[in-house]
């Protein structure tokens, strides 16, 4: 690796990375898992003269249950790596969709250093963990200067690898809201199993009376600059039966209103067809898992 | 052939799946790369050009070469001064390059200037600082734009984009045609895809001032022509450069021509006086660390209705990019397998090289024949349809027969060995053809879409290197033939030194089988030098690894060497025991006396007697143990139009695969990869399997996944290994080998070539299966790599891949 020159911190708490966040501002870039920043740091395509490394700060790595009154939810800390998101029993049995998409992330030395912070703060428009965290309705928390505020997962991703976190914001916690009746599947469509996803679909529904879906929630990746909830399909599937008849009908709406962004692995034709084809197969393995 | 029991003394080793001793120090991490030789080295940095095409009006080098850290700076017209431009194999119009362009840049990614520092940080961000000035050109990028009339001219002392345009014919291709009843007519195109060794190119220079002389440390891989082409581009005589190739990770032909950044760190080590070093980045690998051309074939076979072929006339358009050294080469090297396993009678091949501003084209793995078998395997599946034979029953019609052995092609190419229908009926066994193709009926019931592909291709090794200059007419190099030193230490053990180097093939390990058996001493007492030293290595101007020579000529000197060293030994066993040379047996590192069991000598007594206590050395025999032998193979022709042989082996091989089509995604399964393999004897057959399978896993690459993909400027939108797809062990098949062992007459242990088979029956096999798999849909397959967009479309909408 030959990068441009950098200086190189290391901070040991949360106050002082933000310290030397609001004071190198915009020519400085914190470090997670690496997996994306080095690679750009290599292609001489992020040029940061002042990097902060988060591996030093302590209690940004977590996954546990808590309680909001009746409510339950998860709460994750940035740091959490997609191996640890992969292996978690609680996540497994209480919130199966986060560890199937992480399963699918990269290789195996991306999901050991990879974490979800990095994934969602980097928001690639083909980023895995981005499409399950919006159809979970996650919470992202994010602290600065002026202390810590949440913001809904919905809001997050502005566009190409643009979010609504400032430069001197680090993002610290994802909150995930449980449900005993959530159905859940991601399948993404790739090149080759570790590759960024052509078309990636999340899917989180909940089955009511007589077989229809009382909710649905549908997360999409590799579709266009962001990642996005596809809300006027959902709004189509909901209350209904989902038989494939109706599933296809409603299909074209997955990229309604989305600019479909085509390149040398898939047209935009190309991708729009995958994502009908692909919400097809998502929901029905939502509804059978 | 030779006689093993006159050749081998046990039969221990030879044949036998013996670890590879490599194996060890390099997953320990203690090869030895360019990269890790320890000298104190300045850095080297190389500024590319960012357009295809342009002219390059001024290069400003004032603010790189004042920045602190910089050493020196060299540019394009600087290099051209003192440079002869680069020497062409096989074209045959003027064309003139540099090693580094001057006034003109032809591909992104050509060298244009470079800078030394003390360090590569600082290297790279000199070139941040080199201003220049372009003005650009219409980029030529696809063989249809190049040769358009008002097409832009790469070379314009050339007077076209064509560099080649050659037509030989053999046989009567009138008759044929005037005989057939039919005859297919298709064209082909082949994107261009490449091998990217795991280790990039990777050199250092250093310059002696008293002496003027240059030496090279280099990742070379044909190290034998490179110092000829160094030498005679930096005009300086022979004894003025020495090339050391240490640990190569990985080749694939890829590095055959590094030798042009040879000159231009030859030049700079000169300038600042100090060893200077250059690794190349992967982005730098793939812009242009050379390609594979992609090519246009049009291919046409007059044919009986029973399905008899008659002739084959082919039109070859290889997109040869922008190197003048190696372009014009895919064409004629195709004659080694223009009528594959065929009994065809008839050809007529007009190639073209045709010059683009797409990156350089080296010889790559197969180099062309990947795409001859599969141009003419899939021609025979369109033919079987169209005429309604099963693809295996128009393929038993057409083979040479093994009685026809050894059989002379058209062109004069000669197959020394094998049985082709009998590979393809254990292929069919192995596989359960009939039970597969029950199987994909079952499948079709259900909406599911298998698919059954058969390929039979033909292997060529052992280049004959005057085929190159069969256009030109004036062969500088002919034939093929290597070198090696054989001697007995101190401690009796053996050692060997090789003309040729090792990228990856375990040739350490199967020397040292070869030489165990012929003298009777376990491998661990013979020591093999991977490491070329073009002082000290028995080389030629043939030397490298190449075109699975290794089998045929580096095992034939090494043989040869050992026969000489076991003669001087039993010469002077014969004298110390006062016996018989003919009495004379060994075992286990010591010579006895057949007929007396207690007549015996150790070699370390015999090495004591050679080296030290020389007096008592039989009358007249020199002192010493070491041997030095080259040995060439005796089929080579000399190269004539009417009749010549491009390679000197030819293995053969069948490929059973079957897949699965989601028709709807355009994802491609595998469900069944059988390959039965004919290489003749084999000398470590874990080794032979090892390069069926990654050799096939390469040409899968290529069906499926890796593509240089340029826009229509010319600018390489696959420069990372995020976009130039390599397979992933994820996805790939389960390969089932089988293995046939049709000993080629010349060769002396019977071998054949092994390391490119799979690369060259891969595509077809992979190809016809998708195509059948999709024969409901009525597509057709003419182009590569089938990715899921392009199959999806065929299925909808254009019915062709
Ligand atoms: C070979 C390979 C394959 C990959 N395949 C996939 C794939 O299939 N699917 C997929 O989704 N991803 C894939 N990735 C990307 C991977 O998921 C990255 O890990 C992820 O995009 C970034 O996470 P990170 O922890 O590595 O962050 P880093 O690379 O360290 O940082 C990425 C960016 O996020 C910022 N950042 C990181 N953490 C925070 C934080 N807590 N607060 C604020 N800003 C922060 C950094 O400043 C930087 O700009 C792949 C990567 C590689 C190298």
């Amino acid at each position: 690796m030959i990068p441009p020159q950098f200086e190189y911190f290391r901070p040991a708490s949360l106050p002082e990375a933000l310290a030397l966040l609001s004071t190198y501002a915009d020519d400085a870039k914190v470090l997670a898992g690496g997996q994306s920043l080095i690679s750009l740091l290599k292609l001489r395509l992020a040029n940061p003269k002042y990097l902060i490394d988060l591996g030093g700060i302590g209690g940004l790595n977590y996954i546990r249950k808590e309680t909001d009154g009746q409510a339950e939810r998860i709460a994750m800390g940035a740091m959490t790596t997609y191996a640890e998101i992969k292996g978690s029993s609680l996540l497994q049995s209480r919130c199966p969709l986060l560890p199937q998409t992480a399963s699918v992330v990269g290789d195996v030395q991306v999901r050991n250093l990879g974490t979800l912070g990095g994934s969602l703060a980097h928001a690639d428009p083909a980023g895995d963990m981005p499409a399950a965290i919006l159809a979970l309705g996650a919470e992202l928390k994010a602290v600065g200067p002026k202390g810590e505020r949440w913001i809904k997962a919905e809001d997050f991703f502005l566009g190409f690898y643009a979010t609504a976190l400032s430069p001197h914001e680090i993002l610290t916690e994802i909150r995930v809201p449980l449900s005993a009746k959530r159905k859940s599947a991601y399948i993404k469509a790739a090149r080759r199993p570790s590759d960024f996803a052509l078309v990636g679909i999340a899917v989180c529904l909940e089955a009511g009376q007589g077989g229809t879906c009382e909710r649905i929630a549908v997360g999409v990746t590799g579709v266009t600059d962001k990642p996005y909830r596809a809300k006027s399909l959902e709004a189509k599937l909901k209350g209904k039966k989902l038989d494939r008849e109706t599933i296809e009908a409603a299909a074209p709406a997955v990229t309604e209103g989305v600019d479909v962004i085509g390149n040398i692995h898939a047209s935009a034709d190309f991708r729009s067809h995958l994502a009908r084809v692909y919400l097809y197969r998502t929901i029905q393995a939502a509804s059978q898992s | 052939m030779m006689d093993f029991d006159q050749l081998f003394v046990t039969r221990n080793w030879v044949g036998k799946p013996v670890r590879r001793n490599e194996d060890v120090r390099f997953v320990k991490g203690e090869g030895r790369y360019v990269d890790d030789l320890a000298m104190d080295c300045a850095q080297v940095a190389i500024l590319r050009s960012i357009f295809a095409h342009a002219r390059v009006k001024r290069i400003d080098v004032s603010r790189a070469a004042a920045m602190k850290g910089v050493l020196a700076v060299v540019t394009g017209p600087e290099v051209a001064g003192q440079t002869k431009p680069i020497a062409p194999r096989a074209i045959t119009k003027p064309a003139t390059q540099f090693v580094m362009a001057s006034e003109k840049v032809r591909y992104v990614g050509e060298p244009i200037a470079a800078v030394v520092a003390e360090d590569r940080y600082l290297a790279e961000d000199a070139l941040d600082l080199i201003d220049v000035d372009y003005e650009p050109l219409p980029a030529v990028v696809r063989i249809e734009d190049a040769l358009r009339a008002d097409a832009p001219l790469l070379f314009d002392e050339a007077a076209s984009n064509v560099l080649l345009d050659d037509t030989l014919e053999h046989g009567d291709i009138k008759r044929a045609y005037q005989e057939a009843d039919l005859v297919i007519k298709e064209k082909f195109h082949v994107h261009r895809y490449s091998s990217t060794p795991l280790e990039n190119w990777a050199m250092i220079a250093r310059h002696d001032k008293a002496s003027d002389s240059f030496v090279v440390w280099a990742n070379d891989q044909q190290p034998g022509r490179s110092v000829v082409n160094v030498c005679n581009t930096l005009q300086i005589p022979t004894n003025r450069f020495r090339l050391i190739v240490p640990d190569s990770g990985g080749g694939f032909g890829i590095k055959l021509a590094i030798w042009p950044y040879m000159v231009i760190l030859c030049l700079l080590a000169k300038k600042v006086n100090k060893p200077v070093k250059w690794i190349q980045t992967r982005r730098e690998h793939l812009l242009g660390g050379t390609h594979a051309p992609d090519c246009q074939v049009e291919l046409e076979l007059p044919m009986k209705k029973d399905g008899t072929i008659l002739g084959l006339s082919m039109k070859d358009y290889e997109n040869d990019g922008s190197f003048v050294h190696t372009a014009g080469i895919y064409g004629l090297i195709k004659f080694a397998t223009l009528v594959g396993c065929y009994n065809i009678k008839a050809t007529r091949a007009q190639m073209l090289s045709i010059a683009t501003n797409k990156g350089p084209t080296v010889q790559n793995r197969g180099v062309g024949k990947p795409t001859m078998i599969f141009v003419l395997e899939r021609a025979m599946d369109i033919a079987a349809k169209q005429l309604g034979l099963d693809p295996a029953e128009i393929r038993f019609r057409n083979f040479v027969q093994p009685e026809q052995m050894p059989y002379t092609t058209p062109s004069g190419e000669i197959y020394e060995s094998g049985n082709y229908p009998e590979c393809l009926r254990k292929a069919l066994a192995l596989s359960h053809y009939e039970e597969l193709k029950k199987q994909q009926a079952e499948m079709r019931k259900q909406g599911r879409y298998l698919g059954i592909g058969i390929s039979a291709g033909i292997e060529p090794g052992t280049s004959n290197l005057g085929y190159y200059y069969t256009s030109r007419g004036i062969p500088e190099y002919t034939g093929n033939a290597e070198g090696a030193i054989v001697g007995i230490d101190y401690d009796g053990n053996a050692n060997v030194i090789v003309g040729s180097v090792d990228t990856g093939q375990g040739h350490a390990t199967t020397i040292a089988q070869v030489v165990s058996d012929m003298l009777g001493i376990s491998p661990e007492r013979v020591s093999v030098d991977n490491q070329l030293d073009s002082l000290i290595s028995p080389f030629l101007g043939h030397s490298g690894a190449y075109s699975n020579k290794f089998n045929d000529v580096d095992l034939g000197a090494v043989i040869r060497a050992t026969e000489k060293i076991r003669n001087k030994m039993l010469t002077i066993a014969a004298h110390a025991l006062q016996s018989d040379v003919a009495d004379l047996k060994l075992n286990n590192g010591t010579i006895y006396s057949a007929k007396d069991n207690s007549k015996k000598v150790s070699f370390r007594e015999i090495a004591a007697l050679a080296y030290k206590k020389i007096l008592y050395l039989p009358e007249g025999l020199e002192p010493g143990l070491k041997e030095i032998a080259y040995y060439k193979n005796p089929m080579a022709k000399l190269p004539n139009k009417e009749n010549f042989n491009v390679q000197l082996t030819h293995s053969n091989s069948v490929h059973v695969v079957a897949v699965e089509v989601d028709v709807e995604t355009g994802e491609i399964a595998f469900r069944k990869y059988v390959i039965v393999h004919d290489c003749g004897n084999q000398v470590n057959p874990a080794i032979v399997d090892g390069m069926t399978i990654g050799s096939t896993v390469h040409g899968i690459g290529g069906v499926l996944l890796e593509e240089f993909v340029y826009d229509e400027d010319g600018q390489l939108l696959t420069t990372t290994f995020m976009d130039y797809m390599k397979p992933v062990a994820a996805g790939l098949p389960q390969f089932e080998l089988g293995h046939m062992y049709s000993p080629c007459p010349y060769t002396l242990l019977g071998t054949k070539s092994a390391g490119e088979g799979g690369a060259i029956g891969s595509l077809a096999a992979v190809a016809n299966a998708v195509e059948d798999a999709l024969s409901p849909f009525g597509v057709k397959v003419t182009s590569l790599p089938l990715s899921p967009e392009k199959v999806v479309r065929a299925i909808r909408e254009t019915k062709v891949i």
